[in-house]
């Protein structure tokens, strides 16, 4: 079968899937904790989709995306590599085609994308820190001492959700602490953490945007019923989550690959054995003029694969030329 | 007296020029980076503005190079960039170094302060010989502005546009050099002529507009090289606002009769109809002007908590709901991080497209 | 009756009695927004910018809560009210900024007050705002007379140490009539000048009852209203450049005559978050007062968020330290 194979690595996961060639999963798609380490996540994504091919499937095309993009570009020769926005966009559209906005929080960021007749009009990503953000709940899942998994049944459960304030995570943990030492119920004190999320993210990312049904709301936070229900709540719509709700990003990349070989053959897809080859990643001072730029390299044994950060180019593999050679391929 | 000033973009150029002419031993700062935010903002106030941060980080830098002025511009309000002199002299006295500063303010009628303040800086200079100074670094900045501007038609266009830097980065550096006049126009035709035969792309570019702050919009490190990263995503970059119009505006009192930003006042007037401070009008009426231009996008950039841009912010959904186009805003500071600021240029771009593409399908 | 809504925000502190006294002269029912509150705040913060400071989502706020029940809104171009100085940028493009965001506004009587090249002066502008609602020539030099008188006396009681908001009541009740004496302002131990803009000092709920809060704790507390606008010039006069925002000049010249006059064992200085000229003059005014007298300074920066507790612990914990500066 020819296969078409988007992978997302983000700071807090790497997810890889699989597409047959009318763009529906062909495998289970992956999700995988990225744990600082980029490469090896990707590497031990890869050799756990091979492991599951048969002898006919074959891989015609690759993307990436997410914020190690082009890392995973070079590493594993992709057709394409596109902002996550895009490749979210992308997939929400496959799955719900008349969708007007889209709703993505992840693990350390959040993006809204206001979609109308199938294109992206308007977008936004969350300027000032993680609050709102997937890690944000898990840290406070683990405060409360609830698995983050029962967080949504139990802000279920809530009477009068409590008011949270704070723009900040450092802010909204303390009047959480504060409401618990007041006496207010668990179901009612997660509730209102999933209501001043919800509240932060419309103020805060959402703002000024045409938000209008039908709206997808995906990433790895849309696990959570709680917030689901506080996003009905505040918009007053109907909220769809899609079944790949957390893979969103690495689908998106899949189908803009299929797109690309499709219309232009041939894939630059370096093989299986990506998966065993040792990389090295260092970033070093780049000092030949007062700019001092930090370049970062990558490297295949001896042979550089890549570099980019510096602004002069004089590191000869840049960002562009990187993004070209996988292009070229 | 060696005296030091603070780098926005390629202003440095016009300026050691203008110094050098007047017989003054200029200091020049290395040039911005994360050693100078860093120095910049761990003594500036939290939420002063980010070009404030980095001033001072250049004057610390420059001290360790012995400078014993700094060369400031002033202003009479309401931006905080005309009271940027007098907080950074506190803080500079408060850490105990002690450099004079001298604050070039525009003139505002009260000429007699304009006279004696500008005569503490030149000496001796009989007043022909700053006039002539004068002349020469504006036409510093106008070479400076032919080159960028070059730069940024061709960089989207070319099929390496690194090695167009590398040819951009000598041309400068002989346009920093020049003595004269002649020395000028000759990098600058020297560029024209070396560009000329580069191998091009061929295709429909996208057109961007870039507003905002002057100093977020021309400086480089400040705006984290937005115009370099649209160019190289095959974005044709249109400034709103070039150095030598701001140099004429805030420096030289409006000496030179150029080509003012009257047209952009006139633009802006349906949205605001008011002098905000700074160039927030301005950046709402090259909004309007861009969209009659059919340009496919505007980015504005300005720094965190800038008032006037706020201001011009606030009023540009209206600009998009009548005139179709859609913007961007950046706001910067030492906390914005440069992953962030490509994926939003990326996905602005792609929006640019896909918009182009449906409209030339309804065209049809 | 044509009725003028006054959004209970902003200038309105400084020029209430003026506006209201004007408008009902000219006939008009003058509608206040009402006293700032968590609805009012949502809906400031829901449709302002959200990079914009705490006061201006706040204006927002107070203009929708007016917003369908009046008949024309007050939002002056507030560009300047003294000969070089201005308010700040963002004064200056309030009407653009409430037309561009918020739909269905009544329409706004937007006139611009400029006194900053040293001519203008509020009977011109509130001749142009009674033109506005088509007053003739007459009426509109008695509603400018009485308006005057009101802001006076305004003015007066407040140099007489009234705090504004019983000032505010005072003129905005019986006009001219003589009030008993001023309500002491507190009685305790500690002199405490509380600086910071009026609207973010006198609005109660954004402040959190600062004041009141300061008084039970046993402070005496004076604002910069105290001080008259001579002083504050003459003191400001000091500094090597101009400062170019009134609302900053106050701040500065109140501060140095608190510092001159040895009565105060502290200043505590209000800014809210977002807000541009406080970041710079904030600043400033804590090094110069820590370098002319070293009076205890403290800075509190209020924000949406901002909770009570919080404040109170601050409050205590300065209010503790200087008490032990005195006995020491």
């Amino acid at each position: 079968m020819e296969l078409y194979l988007g992978i997302d690595i983000g700071s807090v996961s790497t997810n890889l899937v699989m597409l047959d060639p009318l763009g529906e999963p062909y495998l289970a798609p992956l999700y995988l904790r990225t744990q600082g380490q980029p490469i090896a996540a990707l590497q031990r994504g890869l050799a756990i989709i091979r492991d599951q091919l048969g002898k006919g499937d074959l891989v015609c095309g690759v993307g990436t995306t997410g914020s190690a993009r082009q890392l995973a570009g070079v590493l594993v020769g992709a057709d394409v590599v596109k902002n996550e926005i895009s490749a979210h966009a992308v997939a929400a559209l496959r799955i719900l085609p008349e969708a007007r906005t889209v709703i993505e929080i992840g693990g350390q960021d959040s993006k809204i994308i206001i979609l109308r007749d199938g294109i992206v009009v308007d977008f936004a990503m969350n300027t000032v820190c993680a609050a709102g953000t997937g890690s944000f709940l898990d840290q406070q899942a683990f405060r409360l001492n609830i698995p983050i998994d029962e967080f949504g049944a139990l802000a279920g459960q809530a009477c009068t959700p409590v008011r949270i304030a704070g723009r900040c995570t450092v802010f909204a943990e303390s009047d959480m602490v504060h409401k618990q030492q007041m006496g207010h119920t668990l179901p009612d004190i997660v509730a209102g953490l999933c209501e001043a999320m919800v509240r932060n993210y419309l103020n805060n990312v959402g703002k000024s945007k045409d938000v209008a049904p039908p709206i997808v709301f995906q990433g790895g936070v849309a696990a959570n019923q709680g917030m689901r229900a506080a996003f009905e709540k505040a918009l007053q719509a109907e909220v769809v989550v899609p079944r790949y709700y957390n893979v969103m990003g690495a689908y998106g990349a899949a189908l803009l690959a299929r797109d690309q070989t499709q219309r232009r053959a041939g894939t630059g897809f370096r093989g299986w054995q990506v998966s065993t080859m040792p990389f090295q990643q260092r970033s070093f001072e780049c000092k030949a003029c007062p700019n001092a730029c930090e370049v970062i390299e990558i490297k295949q044994e001896r042979e550089v694969l890549a570099r980019w950060g510096d602004r002069c180019g004089r590191w000869g593999v840049t960002g562009a030329e990187a993004d070209q050679a996988v292009q070229q391929h | 007296m060696k005296i030091t000033y603070p780098h926005m973009g390629n202003l440095y150029i016009a300026i050691r020029a203008l110094l050098l002419k007047l017989g003054l031993d200029p200091v020049l700062p290395p040039p911005t980076s994360r050693k100078t935010a860093l120095l910049g903002v761990r003594h500036a106030p939290e939420f002063a503005c980010f070009p404030l941060k980095l001033n001072l980080g250049n004057f610390l830098e420059a001290r360790e190079m012995g400078a014993d002025t700094v060369l400031m511009g002033g202003g009479i309000g309401p931006c905080r960039f005309g009271y940027y002199a007098e907080v950074q002299r506190e803080i500079l006295a408060d850490l105990g170094v002690s450099m004079e500063m001298v604050v070039l303010e525009p003139p505002s009628g009260d000429w007699v302060t304009f006279k004696t303040r500008t005569r503490s800086l030149v000496g001796d200079c009989s007043w022909w010989q700053v006039l002539k100074a004068i002349r020469f670094a504006w036409y510093k900045a106008r070479a400076v502005d032919a080159l960028e501007s070059k730069l940024l038609y061709l960089r989207p266009r070319l099929c390496e546009p690194l090695q167009l830097e590398a040819i951009y980065r000598e041309a400068l550096r002989r346009v920093d050099m020049a003595e004269n006049r002649r020395g000028l126009d000759l990098a600058v035709s020297d560029f024209l002529k070396d560009t000329r035969g580069l191998p091009g792309k061929s295709g429909d570019l996208l057109r961007v507009g870039l507003v905002g702050e002057i100093f977020t919009v021309l400086d480089p490190y400040a705006n984290y090289d937005i115009e370099r990263h649209l160019g190289l995503l095959g974005v044709e970059v249109t400034r709103s606002i070039f150095l030598s119009e701001w140099i004429n505006e805030h420096l030289f009192g409006g000496l030179f009769h150029v080509g003012g930003l009257d047209h952009l006042k006139e633009a802006a007037s349906p949205y605001l109809n008011a002098f905000v401070g700074g160039h927030g009008r301005e950046t709402v009426g090259a909004t309007v002007h861009f969209a009659r231009q059919g340009y496919d996008g505007v980015v504005q950039v300005a720094p965190f908590t800038c008032m006037p841009e706020i201001v011009a912010h606030s009023v540009l959904p209206a600009v998009t709901r009548d005139h179709g186009i859609p913007t961007l805003s950046f706001y910067l500071d030492e906390q914005s991080g440069v992953a962030g600021i490509v994926t939003r240029l990326e996905a602005f771009v792609d929006l640019l497209e896909a918009r182009r593409k449906k409209r030339l399908k309804e065209g049809v | 009756m044509i009725k003028v809504g006054i959004p209970r925000s902003l200038l309105y502190y400084s020029y209430f009695p003026l506006w209201r006294a004007f408008f009902t002269e000219m006939g008009a029912e003058v509608v206040v927004s009402p006293e700032t509150n968590k609805a009012i705040l949502d809906a400031g913060l829901r449709s302002a910018l959200d990079e914009t400071c705490l006061p201006v989502k706040l204006f927002f706020g107070h203009v929708l809560a007016l917003t369908g029940s009046v008949d024309y809104l007050l939002v002056p171009r507030l560009i300047s009210v003294e000969p070089k100085a201005y308010i700040c940028p963002k004064f200056m493009g309030l009407p653009d900024m409430l037309r561009a965001r918020i739909p269905n506004l009544p329409p706004l009587i937007d006139v611009a007050v400029d006194f900053s090249r040293g001519t203008g002066n509020w009977e011109n502008v509130l001749s142009s705002m009674g033109r506005l609602l088509a007053g003739d020539r007459r009426l509109i030099r008695q509603a400018c007379r009485s308006a005057q008188a009101a802001q006076s006396l305004f003015q007066e009681q407040l140099e007489k140490g009234w705090l504004l908001p019983e000032a505010l009541n005072g003129a905005a009740g019986e006009r001219g009539t003589e009030r008993p004496a001023p309500p002491s302002p507190g009685s305790g131990r500690l002199n405490i000048a509380l600086l910071g803009h009026d609207y973010n000092i006198y609005d109660e709920y954004i402040s959190m009852n600062l004041i009141k809060r300061l008084r039970s704790m046993g402070a005496r507390v004076a604002t910069a209203d105290l001080v008259s606008q001579a002083v504050i010039d003459e003191q400001a006069g000091t500094l090597p450049k101009k400062l170019f925002w009134t609302l900053g000049k106050k701040m500065i010249g109140a501060a140095f005559a608190f510092c001159d006059s040895g009565q105060f064992d502290g200043i505590i200085y209000v800014s809210s978050f977002g807000c541009g000229p406080e970041s710079l003059v904030g600043e400033l005014l804590a090094r110069w007062v820590k370098r002319r007298r070293g009076i205890p300074f403290m800075l509190l920066t209020i924000d949406e968020h901002s909770g009570a507790a919080g404040l109170v612990t601050r409050l205590e914990a300065f209010t503790d330290m200087l008490l032990r500066r005195e006995k020491g």
